[in-house]
């Protein structure tokens, strides 16, 4: 048997760490500075630009400004490697499927074009939310009257989350060192597999009640602090997203996109090319 | 609600307050009168399930209004008659800082957290009320931290913090002392007293220990079985030491002491006892007794005992957020011996845990060799190594795995194929009495229940090595003489038991040995008699010696006592005269 | 202790408290459910997915941790938290958020958690607890399957008279279905479910400071918010119909010429326009139906 090393991975300093680099990588690139509100519309306006074309020039187009916006909102390396490999991955599990019943040059031009699509999303998506940390985030919910809870939701994840895993570890090292081990890894470590996903499973019946025990006090210090009563009262609200300001950095920004996509239109006007 | 000039009279009156929690069988508050005068500090005492919780949540509201059951009577708080108020409306007149206050905290920043009531109350000057709570508490400089990187102590002010951003008349805190390391305790109640005397705010505390009721409260509130015995001005009722220890509230060290040997007068502090006992002393009224031959000494360390755990130069870190490592364990080596009772002290971060579950096999180090009965730990599964050593951590629900206390005992030996396990559970079971208990689930069981409950698991495992995370935490006086006591008596089945605490008490009166640790290494390796007389050693590491101790410090007794018995051993009783 | 109590309290009785779920527990289960689910998906995060080829063996969720609270307090805001959860928790906070999905995820989710857990009529029945965990996965399933067709119909000129398209799009999606419902369903969904949800009924209950279920009693509280559910539902059929629509027009017209662009984008303006009156419409009248009879009760 080999000898035993330190992980790293699952630790509650793992999730702590996770959690700064959410906030703090969020310093920095395009989209940091602006106002939320127009960050989440600069957003809609790249995502839906590609359902209103099958010319694929005006896709290409779309998807390289996408990419431009990319490398202007910081993304890291990598989650911009992710991306492009699961794209390219789906790409070829279509083409194959396809090629399997009968298909030819044409399906797979088909399917580019779909794929595209849903790469200028991707691309939106991942400038758009990786540089908005989601205190930012939560702000601008509440200005676009979503419920208050679904704005809570996001700044209470951030801080129940190390409590959470601290927790899952402490139960599931219980375990680990109170059942007893399989007798041996089995085919394929099948035995060693079934151990841990019973553990799993298990841990969470303490979990369960430890969690529901502090939800209570969580939940009666929400009241206390008038959670309830803002939910009926607007000023709360007026307050928290008195600070949202829609300056003209962000008119700038959202017009500049706007023009880019109808220029994006233009080429595939002037340069049309479909499929077939 | 009122405005401008408070109002005269008690800013908090029950009247024949009586409440049911729905489905409960009998009442938690029955006929209640309580009055508390504004300005007061209030120290509420009384024994597990004496309803001061509930009593205290009948001040903001939350009974009647969020936890509905039967309410009968009347609580007034500031004029205002809760029934017919709100929560919300509340708020801003009494305060409530809980005992599992992590739970409280639901912003990522403290300046969010400590907003986070103004905000919701629409507020304008939301943002001068953060800035004032925050300075009225002292924590300024960690407005912009995030809430999961605070200590104890730390997170525990930003709940005050925030509850104060409200400008509350009351404040209610409930067991400060339970969850804190006994600095962070003193922390707050020093901040708690400027409140009081400075703000003119209202502090309701609820307390178990009688050292910070003497030396904080102004009044103290008993209460039992649902209804209060008697609201006393705090040197009145600390005279009554009998009647508050058949309550679960045994008197303060010195207040013991003083009474063993025949001082009268019931000193507050450590100081006032050392008056009042150098008083008596001039006066003829006590005198010291001969010096002792017989002193019980701490019993000669062989160094040929078996060891049962090894650590050759350890090192061992947690990623930090650039990828390096940060160091918590730093060039370790120690040996623990069978026979050892070890005491593992030292501020937080000092790496106490971490050296504990190195030594338990749960973590192997990235530097050196840890043996644990001279099997080097990276060698072994933890899962296998758990049969050598046993690591008890430090919230007990977190170890409650199953339904019921019998079964989380019999997890670890039914699972092995002890022989005759249930044989073996029933010993333990009865042992740490639990025996009526055992079908219920750990969760629902008292403080003092569930750390036996965990001292059994520890137990069932059979380990030559224990290891124990404050397992006298947040525990009222009683049960952690009880868990004191059940530890001291673990020598016949357990070769060595480690205890990481901040508890002195549980230092002074049971270990043999203390590794004080700081910064990853063992600072000092000694026994608890000479680490109390090291004031060089003690103040780096945020470690205050036992009421009695300091007071034989303060005297100049040698040997410095560690426990009362000890203390009044130094003192001839008056009445018998001459003891030679 | 309390036997020796005189019958008569000295105060007069002012509440007796109310049989009803109270904002604040709602608002219990709510918090509850998300941070549980959110911490199942940290899980998840962690585990490396199996991929054979095209076809997924992970795990998608643990379907038993929403199953459990929808079916043991409350299925409407054990399935609003849920689904808020596995955003915020893994997607949101682990910097891997994707806007608009991340709606349509939320959508199919509470649905998903809403008809199992009031599917869940007795928590000690078995039969119910295979149902609920099946349901979750197949309706959530089911639900993004069609999201995606829609997409490649949306997104590919004619689809459907692409060479092989259709069939190999829906055999990835059937296949994924199928695997899903065993993994997720069965194997991290009913059989855990079984085993839990009946080892927590009444001990969960008293921690929130609620009385335990009774089997096959109707909960108060999930009542009025019946309508809401029927119009979430009626509004996420609307949803997949304006697809639907788009596909049946794009048929009829044929291949389309240069001046394309302006033409579809205007036609497509409108049948969006039409759809979302008719489905804000509906949601009016449903809304008013519902306020009516609430009223009368």
């Amino acid at each position: 048997m080999s000898l035993r090393t330190q992980h790293d991975v699952l630790s509650v300093e793992w999730i702590k760490l996770e959690l700064i680099r959410t906030a703090y990588s969020t310093r920095g690139g395009l989209f940091a500075a602006m106002d939320p509100r127009a960050v989440i519309g600069w957003y809609l306006l790249m995502a839906v630009a590609p359902w209103l074309t099958h010319n694929l020039t005006t896709l290409a187009a779309l998807f390289v400004l996408g990419a431009v916006a990319v490398a202007l909102a910081r993304v890291g390396p990598l989650v911009l490697g992710l991306f492009v490999i699961g794209l390219g991955f789906e790409l070829i599990y279509l083409a194959l499927a396809a090629t399997l019943f009968g298909g030819d040059l044409t399906t797979v031009v088909a399917l580019l074009e779909v794929t595209a699509k849903l790469g200028v999303l991707s691309l939106a998506s991942l400038a758009a939310f990786v540089s908005l940390d989601p205190e930012k985030l939560s702000d601008a919910l509440l200005a676009l009257r979503f419920p208050p809870a679904v704005a809570f939701a996001v700044s209470y994840g951030y801080r129940m989350m190390p409590i959470l895993v601290e927790e899952f570890a402490t139960v599931v090292e219980g375990y680990r060192l109170r059942q007893a081990p399989p007798a041996g890894r089995g085919l394929l470590g099948w035995r060693a597999l079934v151990h841990w996903v019973l553990i799993t499973i298990r841990a969470f019946y303490p979990i369960f009640l430890n969690t529901a025990k502090s939800v209570r006090t969580t939940v009666e210090a929400l009241e206390a602090r008038g959670f309830t009563f803002a939910t009926i009262d607007p000023r709360g609200r007026a307050i928290r997203i008195g600070s949202l300001r829609f300056g003209p950095r962000d008119a700038a920004v959202l017009a500049v996109t706007a023009l880019a996509v109808a220029c994006c239109y233009l080429v595939g006007a002037t340069w049309p090319v479909y499929r077939g | 609600m009122s405005g401008g000039i408070p109002p005269a009279g008690p800013v908090i009156e029950a009247t024949a307050l009586s409440f049911r929690y729905p489905g409960a069988g009998s009442d938690t508050l029955r006929d209640v009168d309580v009055r508390i005068e504004r300005g007061d500090f209030v120290a509420v005492v009384g024994g597990n399930g004496s309803g001061k919780t509930t009593l205290c949540k009948t001040f903001n509201g939350l009974v009647p209004h969020y936890w509905s059951g039967e309410f009968a009577g009347e609580v007034r708080v500031g004029g205002v008659d809760t029934w017919e108020s709100s929560v919300a409306e509340l708020s801003s007149v009494v305060g409530y800082v809980y005992q599992d206050f992590q739970n409280q905290l639901v912003r990522p920043t403290v300046r969010d957290e400590v907003a986070f009531g103004p905000v919701n109350f629409g507020l304008a000057d939301h943002a001068e009320r953060t800035a004032e709570a925050l300075r009225m508490v002292g924590i300024e400089h960690l407005a912009d931290r995030f809430v999961w990187q605070l200590s104890g102590g730390q997170a525990h002010l930003v709940a005050l913090a925030s509850v104060l951003a409200l400008r509350p008349e009351v404040v209610v805190v409930d067991e400060p002392v339970a969850e804190l390391d006994p600095a962070a305790a003193v922390e707050i109640y020093e901040r708690l007293t400027d409140l009081n005397r400075d703000h003119g705010i209202t502090v309701v505390t609820i307390e178990h220990h009688a050292e910070f009721v003497a030396r904080y409260a102004r009044s103290v509130l008993l209460m039992s079985d649902g209804a209060p015995v008697w609201h006393l001005p705090t040197a009145q009722a600390l005279g009554r030491a009998g009647e508050l220890a058949r309550h679960g509230i045994p008197a303060p060290q010195v207040v013991d002491g003083l009474r063993r040997i025949g001082v009268t007068g019931v000193p507050l502090s450590v100081a006032d006892a050392a008056t009042l006992v150098r008083a008596d002393q001039d006066g003829g009224v006590v005198r010291r007794a001969a010096p002792r031959a017989d002193v019980p000494d701490d019993p000669a360390r062989e160094p040929d005992r078996r060891a049962v755990a090894v650590a050759r130069e350890v090192g061992h870190g947690f990623r930090d957020v650039g990828g390096g490592l940060r160091p918590v364990i730093d060039d370790l080596s120690v040996t623990l011996r069978e026979g050892d009772r070890v005491a593992l002290v030292g501020g937080n971060g000092a790496g106490k845990t971490t050296l504990m579950r190195l030594l338990a096999g749960i973590h192997v180090p990235r530097v050196g060799t840890v043996e644990l009965d001279g099997v080097d730990t990276r060698t072994q599964r933890a899962g296998r190594l758990s049969e050598r050593a046993a690591y008890l951590a430090q919230q007990p629900e977190r170890m409650f795995l199953k339904a019921s206390v019998r079964e989380d005992v019999a997890l670890f030996p039914a699972g092995r194929h002890v022989p005759d396990v249930d044989a073996l559970v029933d010993r333990i079971l009865d042992r740490v009495r639990l025996t009526e208990h055992a079908d219920r689930d750990g969760r629902t069981l008292s403080g003092g229940q569930q750390r036996r409950a965990t001292l059994a698991i520890g137990l069932a495992m059979r380990p030559a090595l224990l290891l124990l995370d404050e397992p006298t935490a947040s525990l009222d006086v009683s049960s952690r003489d009880d868990v004191i006591a059940m530890l001291a008596d673990l020598a016949e089945d357990i070769a060595c038991t480690v205890v990481a605490t901040h508890d002195m008490h549980l230092v002074a009166e049971w270990a043999t040995r203390v590794l004080v640790l700081d910064g990853g290494r063992v600072v000092a390796d000694t026994t608890p008699r000479v680490l109390f007389a090291e004031p060089d050693v003690l103040a780096p590491a945020h470690l205050v010696p036992p009421q009695i101790t300091q007071l034989g410090l303060e005297l100049g007794l040698d040997p410095l006592p560690l426990t009362v018995e000890e203390f009044a051993a130094h003192y001839a009783p008056a009445p018998l005269g001459a003891l030679t | 202790m309390s036997t020796t109590q005189a019958p008569e309290r000295r105060g007069a009785l002012r509440g007796i408290g109310s049989a009803r779920t109270s904002t604040p527990q709602n608002l219990m289960v709510f918090v509850l459910s998300m941070a549980l689910f959110g911490l199942a998906n940290i899980l998840l995060e962690i585990i490396p997915d199996v991929t054979i080829g095209p076809v997924d063996l992970s795990v998608a969720y643990f379907v038993f941790v929403p199953l459990t609270l929808a079916a043991l307090l409350n299925p409407f805001w054990a399935a609003l938290g849920a689904p808020l959860g596995e955003i915020v928790f893994t997607d949101l906070l682990m910097g891997d958020f994707s806007g608009l999905s991340e709606l349509e995820g939320f959508i199919q989710m509470f649905l998903a958690i809403y008809v199992a857990g009031s599917v869940v009529r007795n928590p000690r029945s078995r039969p119910q607890i295979w149902l609920g965990a099946l349901l979750i996965v197949g309706i959530d399933k089911f639900l993004s399957a069609v999201v995606d067709l829609a997409k490649v119909w949306v997104g590919v000129e004619d689809a459907e008279y692409v060479q092989g398209l259709p069939q190999s799009i829906l055999l990835l999606e059937g296949v994924g279905f199928g695997i899903d419902l065993v993994i997720s369903g069965i194997l991290f969904g009913a059989l855990p479910a079984m085993w839990l949800i009946p080892a927590l009924h009444g001990r969960i209950e008293p921690l929130l400071g609620m009385r335990p279920r009774v089997p096959g009693e109707p909960r108060p509280g999930t009542v009025p918010w019946a309508g809401w559910f029927v119009v979430v539902a009626v509004l996420a059929s609307l949803l997949s119909f304006v697809f639907a629509f788009l596909e049946a027009w794009d048929v009829s017209i044929g291949s389309v010429e240069a001046d394309f662009r302006g033409q579809y984008g205007d036609t497509f303006l409108w049948v969006s326009v039409g759809a979302l009156v008719v489905v804000l419409a509906l949601a009016a009248i449903l809304f008013s139906v519902w306020r009516r009879r609430r009223a009368d009760r």
